[in-house]
């Protein structure tokens, strides 16, 4: 089940619309490793689901399994499986029948396709409801048989469309804990469409981010949140403090004051966008801090604050500890770890 | 060639056999109605024109055209309300015994309409009703269950949070009946009346047994005609006259349903 | 008293809306088959007094046995190859091409009376058919009012195929087009996606379309009447003969006919109900 799959430019055009759905998406997974693709509704991370899958066929660029182009095998025969938002078990087969279904399709005898699917039940811990009907069982567990059953065709990638997002946030942490385990037992190579961020980050290996069809950042899931290629990207990942500025001989220069960027940021001169992560970022007393600014309101954030903290005419936000409470009006210092700090450049 | 081209013209090749199948028979009438004199091998007509026609207009084509609109349009009228409200109770699903319901408004669509009316005849005649009365009384039980099955699914694909949202938007019930439910459903029921519409248009046994000769509607002429040798050119332009109207109002309906219709 | 939560509660005041269509079937249904029922038992004789008898079944138990079978073959044929039709207007309509369903479509409205017009206008002697493939007399066979009723068949066929394939098609484009996409990343080739999703659940479908247009042929007059032959006759035939016969005798029999007729077609519909039962897509 583990292959290396590589898309290059992939690129797919609806007739009679003006922008592509996929403009030249250029992407690697290697074998065993789990991809997010992250993006807003209408991205194309859907389309560039099911021209992998080939479901569609592109108007460009090539789909490579291990590298086998696979631009004229069919969906049914590229070995690759996937799961949609829906779980659509046919009605009319039982929970096992349905994951026996590649086998049968395959060729195998009802007992013998059966056999071989346990496993997969298992697996996904629903050994026991293998001989309930479909409209018997509840949102979650039809779910999980549609992994089942597409574990159960044994597929060299596979490929989940938004698969927990009808799921109540439980369920969905139940389903995060079965990817693990199921990655643990039979390491397959795994892409996963979603537009939520910290679905992405618990899951995947790496972070690809789809913006209107085209590829604006990928990299490891750190990188993705701390050192994000657009603001657009960073906007996407949930980060919310962007400063306009300009960078001058390595230091950025904005509303906050002149800040050293790191050592590994890209160093040219030229207007820049400095980003921070809130949760990277502390209030100190005034007395310590070279930076300071009042807090002008408090946001609930779960369990945690963020303060909206004004300096000059900027606003910074700070995710606070939750044993931290600060009044508004309050008069506070900030600290800006260089770590956290990343410039992002206005042009391509 | 390889497996997708060969693939692809059996498809087409099937494609044309199905489209053949169902248009060549309707060439004939579409031939025979303004032929004037075509003899036997002849592949198109000697002498084109319009005897056929005028012996139908002569037969009493006019007359047969109203009685057989009055009919589809009599059928339509009762079959299309009572279809729905049936099928509007029968999703709330609060009728007792809806099975039985069920089965008992799908039975007309099994049960032989001639043997129906021959079993009514006699009834009718004792009871001296109106012979169109109940000619019209058995086509509207022969529509209901088409009517009821139609409405049943716009019922079941219709969302009632369209109703809600008007009333907390101040709508009374009788706004949100005639601004929201029904054209909402405008499209199914269009489609309800218009397959009634056929029933009662299209009906030959029901109102042969029953109307006792004495209700004239297209198919009954067409039949008379038909029943003969040496009438092609009548019965192919009585024919046409059979089969036009409605043909034009399958077409009005489905643009209507088409433009007006919620996608599910 | 306790019932799952969430179903609502039988009240007999809805059972009002249901009224309107419920009671003309009843009516009409009750009193037409039953008098039918009671004419062919001889309780309702036009001249004489009542007797309970079975002698206007009896009297012509062969005919009426040799016309149900005709009937019911006819009806087998013209729906058999109405469900291969129908079916392979369906898939192909599914596939993308809708010329074929259109085409279908015009058939919709064509009453069957004015279907069988225009068939014996094909496939007679005198026929466009025969016409075309240049055959004089004698050469071409005996479609219309021949030994295998074939003319009758056909268009039985022709306009049952267009009922059937349009009912399928409407299961095929809401239920079907999603599980076809996920069998094929299952890895079933065309073929088995046909055999193991498609068939199976169009299944319901294909046998209460089938059915109810079996009891329609059934039950049909006009078409044999115009494209058969004298004899034998199909049950409607053979009733509405004695029916409008001059002996009012034979109105017991021609009832007798009715009868049975409608008891074939109730036959065929249980039938078709244990079929579905089995089925777990039905409804």
């Amino acid at each position: 089940m583990t292959t290396r799959l590589q898309v290059r430019n992939l690129t797919r055009q609806h007739p009679g619309q003006q922008a592509p759905a996929l403009d030249g998406l250029h992407l690697e997974v290697d074998a065993g490793g789990c991809l997010a693709v992250l993006g807003p509704s209408g991205s194309g991370k859907s389309t560039a689901l099911r021209l992998i899958a080939g479901l569609d066929t592109p108007t460009g660029g090539t789909v490579l399994l291990d590298g086998a182009d696979m631009t004229d095998v069919p969906a049914e025969k590229r070995g690759i499986a996937m799961v949609f938002q829906r779980p659509l078990l046919f009605p009319h087969l039982s929970v096992i029948d349905n994951v026996a279904f590649a086998g049968r399709a395959a060729g195998l005898s009802r007992s013998a396709s059966r056999a071989a699917s346990r496993r997969y039940l298992d697996l996904v811990q629903l050994g026991g409801y293998a001989d309930r009907a479909v409209a018997d069982i509840s949102g979650g567990q039809a779910q999980r048989v549609a992994l089942a059953r597409s574990l159960a065709a044994e597929p060299k990638v596979l490929l989940l469309d938004e698969p927990f997002s009808a799921l109540d946030s439980a369920l969905r942490s139940d389903m995060y804990a079965l990817l693990r385990t199921i990655r643990d037992e039979l390491n397959p190579t795994i892409v996963l469409v979603t537009h939520d961020q910290s679905e992405a980050a618990v899951v995947a290996d790496a972070i690809a981010v789809l913006i209107g069809g085209v590829l604006e950042h990928h990299s490891d899931v750190r990188t993705a949140y701390l050192r994000p290629s657009t603001v657009a990207v960073h906007r996407l990942m949930g980060g919310l403090n962007e400063i306009p500025g300009t960078i001058v001989a390595g230091v950025h220069h904005s509303e906050l004051g002149s800040v050293v960027l790191p050592a590994d940021d890209d160093p040219r001169d030229g207007p820049a966008t400095l980003v921070i992560r809130q949760e990277m970022l502390r209030l100190v007393p005034v007395t310590a801090a070279t930076l300071t600014g009042v807090v002008t309101a408090l946001q609930p954030a779960g369990i945690r604050q963020r303060a909206c903290v004004r300096v000059g005419t900027t606003s910074v936000f700070v995710e606070l500890a939750p044993h931290v409470t600060v009044a508004p009006g309050a008069q506070v210092g900030l600290e800006l770890p260089t770590e956290a700090l990343h410039a992002v450049r206005a042009g391509p | 060639m390889s497996a997708p081209l060969i693939r692809a013209a059996l498809g087409r090749a099937l494609r044309v056999a199905l489209v053949l199948w169902f248009v060549v028979p309707l060439v004939p009438i579409l031939l025979w109605a303004f032929a004037n004199r075509w003899p036997f091998p002849d592949l198109l007509p000697q002498q084109w024109g319009l005897d056929g026609v005028r012996s139908g207009l002569a037969a009493g084509a006019p007359r047969a055209f109203v009685v057989s609109a009055t009919l589809g349009l009599a059928v339509a009228a009762i079959a299309t309300p009572a279809g729905a409200l049936a099928a509007r109770a029968l999703d709330s699903g609060r009728v007792p015994l809806p099975r039985l319901t069920e089965a008992v408004l799908f039975a007309p669509l099994i049960l032989p309409a001639f043997a129906v009316a021959l079993g009514l005849d006699v009834l009718v005649l004792r009871a001296r009703a109106p012979s169109p009365v109940a000619v019209v009384a058995v086509l509207v039980v022969a529509a209901i269950p088409y009517t009821t099955y139609l409405m049943r699914v716009a019922f079941g694909a219709y969302d009632s949070g369209y109703e809600d949202e008007a009333r907390t938007l101040g709508a009374s019930r009788a706004t949100v009946l005639i601004r929201v439910q029904i054209p909402l459903l405008a499209p199914a029921l269009s489609g309800a009346a218009f397959l009634a519409f056929l029933v009662g248009w299209s009906d030959y046994v029901v109102t042969l047994l029953i109307g006792g000769g004495r209700v004239v509607s297209v198919p009954i002429l067409v039949g008379s005609f038909a029943a003969g040798t040496g009438n092609s050119a009548v019965v192919a332009a009585l024919s046409l006259a059979a089969v036009v109207p409605p043909l034009i109002l399958l077409i009005v309906v489905a643009r209507a349903g088409r433009r007006t219709g919620t996608r599910t | 008293m306790s019932r799952p939560p969430g179903t609502p509660m039988k009240s007999w005041r809805s059972a009002i809306w249901v009224l309107p269509a419920i009671v003309p079937v009843v009516i009409v249904l009750g009193a037409g088959l039953g008098s039918a029922l009671v004419q062919s038992l001889g309780l309702m004789p036009l001249v004489g007094s009542p007797v309970l008898t079975l002698d206007a079944y009896r009297a012509q138990a062969g005919d009426i046995a040799t016309s149900a079978a005709l009937s019911v073959a006819i009806a087998a044929a013209a729906t058999t190859i109405g469900v291969i039709v129908g079916v392979g207007l369906a898939l192909t309509a599914v596939a993308g091409r809708r010329a074929a369903l259109w085409a279908g479509t015009v058939t919709v409205p064509v009453p069957h009376l004015i279907g069988a017009a225009t068939m014996g206008l094909l496939l007679a002697d005198s026929g466009l058919l025969a016409r075309l493939f240049g055959l004089s007399e004698g050469g071409w066979p005996a479609l219309v009012g021949g030994r295998w009723w074939i003319a009758v068949v056909l268009e039985f066929a022709w306009k049952e195929s267009a009922f059937i394939g349009l009912v399928v098609v409407a299961v095929l484009t809401t239920r079907v087009a999603a599980y076809d996409e996920t069998a094929a990343m299952l890895g079933a080739s065309r073929l088995a996606r046909l055999r193991l999703v498609t068939f199976p659940l169009i299944r319901p479908a294909v046998v209460a379309s089938a059915t109810i247009s079996f009891a329609y042929t059934l039950g049909s007059y006009e078409v044999a009447r115009l494209l058969g032959r004298a004899y034998p006759e199909p049950l409607p035939v053979m009733a509405i003969r004695l029916f409008n016969s001059i002996d009012l005798a034979t109105r017991p029999q021609a009832a007798a006919a009715a009868v049975v007729t409608a008891g074939l077609a109730l036959l065929a519909v249980a039938g078709a109900l244990t079929v579905l039962r089995r089925s777990a897509v039905w409804r």
